[in-house]
């Protein structure tokens, strides 16, 4: 049996009959080919050509980079920026079945008798000439709600963190495909050369957490070069990035020289493509060197931005400090930077452990979008916040106390929120039921999110492929639809 | 097969249906058939491919072959009978019938009374007589012309016309806001099926008074009411109800054009109204002006060509230089901060300069040279040179910049005395001036110059207090 020829396997590998096979095929394409390609001013929608250079935007992009401030452990919707009168209403009785309708259960609440309604632990206020509703836990989210997009129409299918994270950052609840930032790499290339294109950055609050794994991150079938950097809050902010004692720059310059001949004429040898990713990683790295202290020292930062983070911006490892990194990262052009803050898995103890994670993520996302705005790289950055999925309406567990609950998960509905470059701000998209649990208008799936954001970020979500084992992929799998109604 | 034309009953038939026809024909401003019956007139449009197929193929035996087969000759008749009464019936829906229905009526009649003579002279041995084959010639000449005009009142007359470059003429200075915007738009998308000769819902849009006018469901435009307008309710159904105008799959009308003629409705829908005549602030004015401009993608497309070489040779570590997307040659570049800053970095990018839309130089020890040559990109949109060393000198050197969109000059030096340069700017529409010396009264006068400017100049001092104050939330232990 012939083995397929893959994209990664070198040319001279091919044989005889493949290659009259290829032959024909490709001047046959090149013919059919002649007939499909579109003129691309054509004006209307912005189309991609159908041999689109990679590393290049499809179309003007609205958005450059991407801060996606990921809340892992899923934030109870209902008690951030989704008010419902009902449940005040109907406090203590059950869930209705028709409302309910064979949602299933996860194995901490299934053995639940009874599903009594808990309306939030907060109240709400409007804020700003939007009016957005935004609950007592994030006042300073709620100050700048004028730049903002509400979706709280939001809804995913898995109903675990595993899986829904997974889902959430690579477009499929099975791990092994590469993650958004690793796809938008692909897509669009570096801005900055002494800098990974995708940095993530954690922090842990006092809530009860779940893991996070470096499969988030990972490049999948990409080239390794478009994986996620974990940088860390210490002091060596990428591991054993720095020289070791008694090696000088120019001596590691002259190392990094003579093994990248070593490793090219291994190249030439057998066409393996992660060769050459390797070296284009020795040679980040060897910028990165000169270039990562320098971005990772918040200590430079004027008292006036620190006070606007937050006193927590100055201690490494919290969200603010993170938030603050972030925005010092894409002023240096970094593609992708995601931040996540675990913590938000409010099974039980949930007025107090909210209160607490709130306070670690309200004032330090509010100051990044102050802080953008004022540099005027809000136009074109675009804030995602956001967790994996909601929390259900009752509470888990046998008893009702509403100073001492907990929500389970809920993958039904949740609301997150977007701002800067290519989403109109201001507005508030989709509607859940008067219970806060079923999507009754304007839903937005996590595919149709993700087409939103490659959209902004000026790519076509089907067109940017990857083929292998066989089938093309990519970000959205097989569904997706941009919503243009959140977009400018 | 002979014998069939010895049939008495088919030649019957052929007659009384060519009597009908002609009856209907004569007597057709008197007939009002009932609503089953004109119903079928429906089918017109599916039944007539097969007198069309079936006569072609008959006249096309009858001259290779030397005879026509009667069962063949017979079907072609009845068919094409049975079309152009059904086809008569369908015409009765239409109140007024345009040119090319007419002559389409008439043509159509005369393929059906000529294949019903043919039968007839066949059945009286004179098929290869030359005046039947005569006949058969001029049959052929109907059904092409009448296929052809049929066609022309289902697709719209050009339908076979090579397609041309779909440009219209450019909209004219100070343009009648009802013959140059309103109706362009219309005729890009609507006259192809609401026009004299195809009038859908007995819809004509190709003037005023025929829209006021209107068609079965009445007046399709109220002056100065759009909730009425029948047209705008059209327009702004979902795209999947079945009333929705323009229907699926045919062009869309943009959120803009729609605008535009609920803006026009609302203004009494007069056909006097000037762009001049309203005010730059109104909705109208604002939507006709932006029609107006040229699109983005045609600007960029007369930049001067340039190689993916040229980018490769003149990118390096610190300099990113890319297209803005696709293939296009409007540049955007960015440069980092080097080790050892080198000004020729930039110098050397003097052969890309009328390519450069976006530049971003911040954070950079830039100096008279460099901004030299930022003055010399012509078509730059947006240029960020915040960060840097430069002064209201240097800002004066800039206002070469005329197509300058979007410009950051933050946490520099400059102050009052560019307030004047800046004002000057024409298509700026960002301006960020965070952390400078321009001062409150040089923001306000910046401001009251251009009134569409955005001005970023920092945190408001009250939003910046209630941030730092400390939260309401007390995290409890």
């Amino acid at each position: 049996m012939e083995e397929k020829i893959s994209k990664l396997e070198s040319p001279l590998k091919i044989n005889r009959r493949h290659f009259f096979s290829q032959l024909s095929t490709g001047i046959g394409s090149l013919a059919l080919g002649s007939l499909l390609i579109p003129d691309l001013l054509s004006g209307g929608a912005p189309k991609a050509m159908p041999n689109q250079p990679l590393g290049i935007p499809h179309f003007a992009p609205k958005a450059k980079r991407i801060i996606y401030l990921f809340q892992a452990g899923a934030p109870s919707h209902i008690e951030t920026f989704d008010p419902k009168p009902t449940l005040i209403k109907r406090m203590g009785e059950d869930l209705p079945d028709s409302v309910r309708n064979g949602q299933r259960l996860t194995g901490m609440s299934s053995e639940q008798a009874k599903f009594p309604l808990m309306p939030s632990a907060v109240k709400y206020k409007q804020y700003g000439k939007s009016g957005a509703w935004v609950s007592d836990y994030f006042p300073h989210i709620g100050k700048v709600a004028d730049e903002i997009c509400f979706v709280k129409s939001m809804h995913t299918d898995a109903i675990n963190h595993d899986p829904a994270i997974t889902f959430f950052q690579t477009g499929t609840q099975q791990s092994g495909r590469p993650s958004m930032g690793s796809w938008m790499s692909y897509g669009l290339g570096n801005e900055n050369k002494n800098l990974p294109n995708f940095v993530v950055l954690t922090s842990k609050g006092k809530g009860i957490s779940q893991g996070l794994y470096s499969k988030l991150w990972s490049s999948g079938f990409l080239d390794s070069k478009h994986q996620g950097v974990l940088m860390r809050s210490s002091k060596d902010a990428v591991l054993y990035l720095n020289d070791p004692d008694g090696l000088s720059r120019s001596d590691k310059r002259h190392l990094l020289d003579h093994v990248s001949s070593l490793n090219k004429i291994h190249h030439v040898e057998t066409g393996d493509n992660e060769i050459e990713s390797r070296i284009a990683q020795y040679e980040m790295a060897y910028r990165m060197q000169m270039s990562v202290p320098d971005v990772m020292d918040i200590k430079k930062e004027p008292q006036h931005i620190i006070d606007l983070y937050g006193e927590d911006s100055q201690v490494p490892g919290t969200f603010a400090a993170n938030a603050l990194q972030a925005r010092r990262l894409a002023e240096q052009g970094v593609r992708f930077i995601q931040l996540y803050h675990q913590g938000w898995d409010q099974h039980a103890n949930l007025p107090n452990d909210m209160a607490g994670q709130a306070k670690d993520v309200d004032q330090a996302s509010a100051a990044l979008i102050m802080d953008l705005k004022q540099r005027g790289m809000l136009e074109d950055t675009l804030v995602v916040w956001g967790g994996e999925f909601g929390r259900t309406n009752y509470v888990q567990g046998e008893s009702f106390d509403p100073k001492n609950f907990g929500r389970d998960h809920h993958p039904r509905a949740f609301s997150i929120w977007m701002a800067g470059g290519g989403i109109k701000p201001g507005i508030s998209y989709g509607q859940t039921d008067e219970f806060g649990y079923n999507v009754v208008k304007d839903p937005v799936h996590v595919h149709d999110f993700h087409a939103t954001i490659m959209h902004a970020m000026g790519l076509n979500h089907e067109q940017l492929t990857f083929k292998d084992q066989g089938r093309r992929f990519r970000l959205t799998d097989v569904a997706g639809n941009v919503i243009n109604d959140i977009l400018t | 097969m002979e014998q069939l034309y010895k049939k008495r009953w088919i030649g019957y038939l052929v007659f009384g249906l060519s009597v009908f026809l002609l009856f209907c024909l004569c007597f057709e401003s008197y007939i009002k058939p009932p609503v089953l019956v004109s119903w079928l007139g429906r089918w017109h449009p599916l039944i007539l491919h097969f007198p069309i197929v079936l006569l072609a193929v008959a006249v096309f035996t009858s001259f290779t072959q030397k005879k026509v087969a009667a069962l063949l000759l017979i079907t072609a008749t009845l068919t094409a009978l049975i079309t152009a009464i059904s086809g008569f019936l369908l015409g009765l829906d239409e109140s007024q019938k345009g040119d090319l229905l007419f002559w389409h009526q008439w043509l159509g009649a005369g393929v059906a009374l000529f294949a019903a003579l043919w039968y007839w002279l066949e059945t009286l041995n004179y098929g290869q007589h030359i005046g039947t084959k005569t006949l058969q010639i001029i049959l052929i000449f109907l059904v092409a012309i009448t296929g052809h005009y049929g066609g022309s009142i289902t697709h719209g007359e050009n339908f076979l016309d090579m397609p041309k470059d779909k440009s219209y003429a450019k909209i004219p200075d100070n343009p009648l806001i009802y013959e140059h915007i309103v109706d362009r738009i219309l005729e890009q998308n609507c006259v192809s099926c609401h026009n004299p000769n195809k009038q859908k819902g007995e819809l004509v849009v190709t003037s005023l008074k025929d829209l006021i006018k209107g068609g079965e469901n009445g007046s399709s435009i109220h002056a100065g009411n759009p909730d009425k307008s029948v047209l705008l309710n059209r327009l702004y159904l979902p795209k999947e109800d079945k009333e929705h105008m323009p229907p699926e799959g045919k062009k869309q009308l943009s959120t803009t054009e729609i605008e535009i003629i609920k803006e026009w409705i609302s203004l009494g829908a007069s056909d006097t109204l000037r762009l001049n005549d309203l005010k730059t602030n109104q909705p109208l004015a604002k939507l006709v002006t932006k029609m107006m401009s040229p699109n983005q993608l045609e600007k960029w497309s007369v930049l001067p060509i340039v190689q993916d070489s040229t980018i490769q040779r003149l990118e390096s570590d610190y300099v990113t230089i890319r297209r803005v997307f696709g293939n296009t040659n409007a540049l955007s570049i960015n440069m980092y901060t080097p080790p050892t800053y080198n000004p020729d970095l930039i110098l050397r990018l003097n052969a890309i300069r009328n390519n450069i839309i976006e530049l971003d130089l911040s954070g950079l020890p830039i100096e008279a040279k460099e901004i030299e040559f930022v003055a010399s990109c012509t078509n730059l949109e947006s240029l960020e040179i915040d960060k840097t060393a430069i002064t209201d000198h240097d800002i004066k050197a800039l206002n070469t910049l005329t197509k300058l969109k979007s410009l950051k000059v933050s946490e520099t030096e400059i102050g009052d005395k560019s307030t004047a340069v800046l004002s000057n700017f024409k298509n700026l529409k960002n301006l960020f001036i965070y952390e400078t010396n321009i001062s409150q009264n040089g923001i306000d006068q910046l401001q009251g110059n251009n009134p569409e400017l955005r001005i970023i100049s920092g945190i408001s001092e009250e939003l910046r207090a209630a941030f730092i104050q400390t939260d309401s939330i007390k995290k409890e232990q």
